[in-house]
């Protein structure tokens, strides 16, 4: 998928290019609105990654020029400005997501790809798991036809790492996707600990979760091939 | 505390009370003083005219010269009387006195003028007489026309005072009121109030012009605050990125990925301030809506759903108590959540294990209270003072937080009116107490 970053930060524009491009995306780079303007009308792109902050450039015009000429990127915005007004307005004036600085890159791939299933109608319906199955649209586990009694947080912690499977994620990173920033103050890596050790229990209760694994002093990963 | 027109009020009033009283007192001695001048001048008069009547038709009409007779002559009520007598004595008499006669079997009190003139070698003693009771009577009508005009001017005096101080301590009461129940210097109605009193003119622009100043500093502060976590968050937005990307190029030396993960700890940790930080600037700025009515209850189900497993490992138990409910209309619900969500974190952190912490919520005098109580290891006077402060409330150095929490719940409570108070003792835990604003 083509992906446009538009960024003034070079290096963290350049961060962000690095890690997608790890991810198979193609991404172009624009450090200016004007520039972002001109590749925009030439180019076609799936998604756009916009920075609200740009100092040649009023990002929302970005958007509305882009829609005024047919393209049919979806728009994520990313910004330092992370009040809730923003926040509404952002997705008012039809950008498909919104991201406050600073954020995981692994956070930004999963709104990607949420966004991405939105727009290409993906629904993937159940995701094997060792002798486990999710079934993402009744958001329930099964073990060998036995539903595993999850509490939401379970369910969505285990949901992100699957999404990310075999990727190291940290504690923080996990905490921050499931508790937003409103609680970033509270963070305690303790948390995340806890609801593993909880969701392990379950798990376990049914059969060996091998996929699961814990990565010594850096956080979470699950496995498979 | 009484207010500045009902004091002037009431002062006028007193004043006015006892000068009347003092004119009361002196009242009946004034009035007799008067009447009797009165009652003697016509006393006089009278006696000028007996005496002009016998300088005209002699004495012998009233008392033939041989007889010993006396004359006297009353009229039928007995208020006046005048009598002629010979008498032999050599003095003049003139002076008016305070006597009893005894007339027709009655005794009276009368003012008497006794006054001794010479007819044909003669001397005559001419008494007239006025009876007192007459005047007794004009001192009471006259005591009390006066007492009921002087209690129609105090009265009338006192509300003309009452509107007068009230007209003229209009512009002071409108100051006081724009001061009134201002929690933001950019509350302040900034207009100028209408006076002809240098005093009020002075002291109004005096208040205005501070109330400028200080929403002046307080804006710019903020805007430093705001400013400066932008210009912050895009360095650790960089330093994140570059640190994510290199944990997950899997690099082969073992101890990688610790160290980045430990760079990143201390990285979220500054994220974390500054964003803390970004947040109390925003609520004290008023950039969060205030638009959501919720029922706080389901708020407190929901923080305890999401501590409870934290609580269950620690093995402390967490209880709940509701009393009753209260929807809290007009307020931010992720604001109070967070705000009460910070303070049941603390506690169940604070506690240890085999310990215990329970959530309250009730009524107290109408208005709704909830209370977070832990048997933790408590605070001592000094923590407590310094709790709500952005830096100073770090009680335990080496924990994931910042030791900010507080001190957002404390201006989530001040932005939504919500007064939040502690007790604690050390050793035997602490309580939270959220007393929330009635609805308005």
């Amino acid at each position: 998928m083509n992906v446009l970053i538009v960024e003034d930060e070079k290096s963290l524009a350049n961060e962000i290019a690095a890690f997608l491009r790890s991810e198979n995306f193609l991404c172009d780079l624009s450090y200016t609105g004007m520039d972002a303007s001109e590749k925009i009308a030439i180019n076609l792109y799936d998604f756009v990654l916009l920075d609200l902050g740009l100092p040649d450039y009023n990002g929302i015009d970005l958007i509305n020029e882009a829609r005024k000429a047919g393209s049919e990127a979806s728009f994520i915005i990313i910004t330092a400005r992370g009040a809730v007004e923003d926040k509404v307005k952002g997705l008012d004036i039809g950008a498909d997501d919104y991201l406050a600085k600073p954020f995981a890159l692994i956070e930004l791939l999963s709104r990607i790809n949420a966004v991405a299933r939105r727009k290409f109608r993906i629904t993937v319906q159940e995701v094997p798991l060792g002798d486990f199955i999710m079934q993402t649209e009744s958001r329930k586990l099964f073990c060998k036809g036995n539903e595993v009694e999850l509490t939401k947080k379970e369910y969505d912690l285990l949901w992100y790492l699957v999404l990310n499977r075999n990727k190291v994620l940290t504690r923080h990173q996990l905490y921050e996707h499931i508790w937003g920033n409103i609680l970033d103050d509270q963070y305690d890596s303790n948390f995340i600990d806890v609801h593993i050790k909880n969701l392990r229990k379950k798990l376990n209760a049914h059969s060996a979760t091998p996929w699961l694994e814990t990565v010594r002093g850096v956080g979470y990963r699950v496995s498979t091939d | 505390m009484i207010k500045l027109k009902i004091k002037l009020a009431f002062f006028n009033l007193l004043s006015k009370l006892v000068f009347t009283a003092l004119f009361l007192i002196f009242l009946p001695y004034i009035i007799e003083r008067i009447n009797l001048r009165q009652v003697d001048n016509d006393l006089v008069q009278k006696r000028e005219q007996v005496i002009d009547l016998i300088a005209g038709a002699g004495i012998d009409p009233f008392i033939s010269a041989d007889s010993s007779d006396v004359f006297g002559s009353f009229n039928i009520l007995k208020e006046e009387f005048i009598s002629l007598e010979r008498i032999e004595t050599d003095e003049d008499i003139n002076h008016i006195e305070v006597a009893v006669r005894l007339i027709e079997d009655e005794e009276i009190t009368y003012r008497v003028l006794n006054y001794s003139f010479l007819v044909d070698g003669q001397k005559y003693l001419l008494e007239v007489g006025k009876s007192l009771a007459s005047i007794q009577y004009a001192r009471r009508n006259i005591t009390r026309v006066i007492l009921i005009f002087l209690v129609l001017i105090i009265l009338i005096t006192l509300l003309t005072d009452l509107q007068y101080t009230h007209l003229l301590l209009r512009p002071l009461d409108r100051i006081s009121r724009k001061l009134k129940g201002i929690s933001r210097p950019e509350l302040f109605d900034r207009t100028e109030v209408r006076t002809t009193t240098t005093d009020f003119h002075n002291l109004d622009n005096a208040i205005r012009e501070l109330m400028e100043n200080i929403d002046q500093l307080f804006r710019k502060e903020k805007e430093i605050t705001v400013n400066i976590s932008h210009e912050l968050l895009t360095p650790v937005s960089v330093l994140r990125s570059k640190l994510e990307n290199l944990l997950l190029s899997g690099n082969a030396d073992a101890e990688m990925p610790e160290k980045i993960e430990e760079s990143l700890k201390t990285l979220h940790r500054l994220q974390s301030l500054v964003n803390s930080l970004l947040m109390i600037a925003r609520i004290e700025s008023h950039q969060y809506l205030r638009e959501d009515n919720f029922s706080v209850q389901d708020v407190l189900k929901e923080i305890i759903e999401e501590i409870r497993p934290i609580a269950d490992d620690k093995e402390i138990l967490m209880t709940e108590e509701y009393l009753r409910d209260f929807q809290f209309m007009q307020a931010n619900r992720a604001l109070i959540f967070s705000m009460i969500y910070n303070v049941v974190n603390n506690a169940v952190k604070n506690t240890p294990a085999g310990g215990a912490v329970v959530i309250r919520s009730y009524f107290h005098q109408q208005k709704f209270n909830v209370t977070i109580s832990d048997n933790g290891r408590g605070m001592t006077r000094e923590q407590v003072v310094n709790l709500f402060s952005r830096f100073k409330s770090r009680v335990n150095p080496g924990e994931d937080g910042t030791g900010i929490g507080l001190a957002i719940s404390k201006t989530i409570a001040d932005f939504h009116g919500i007064s939040v108070s502690v007790t604690s003792e050390p050793e035997k835990g602490t309580t939270f107490f959220f007393i929330f604003p009635e609805n308005s």
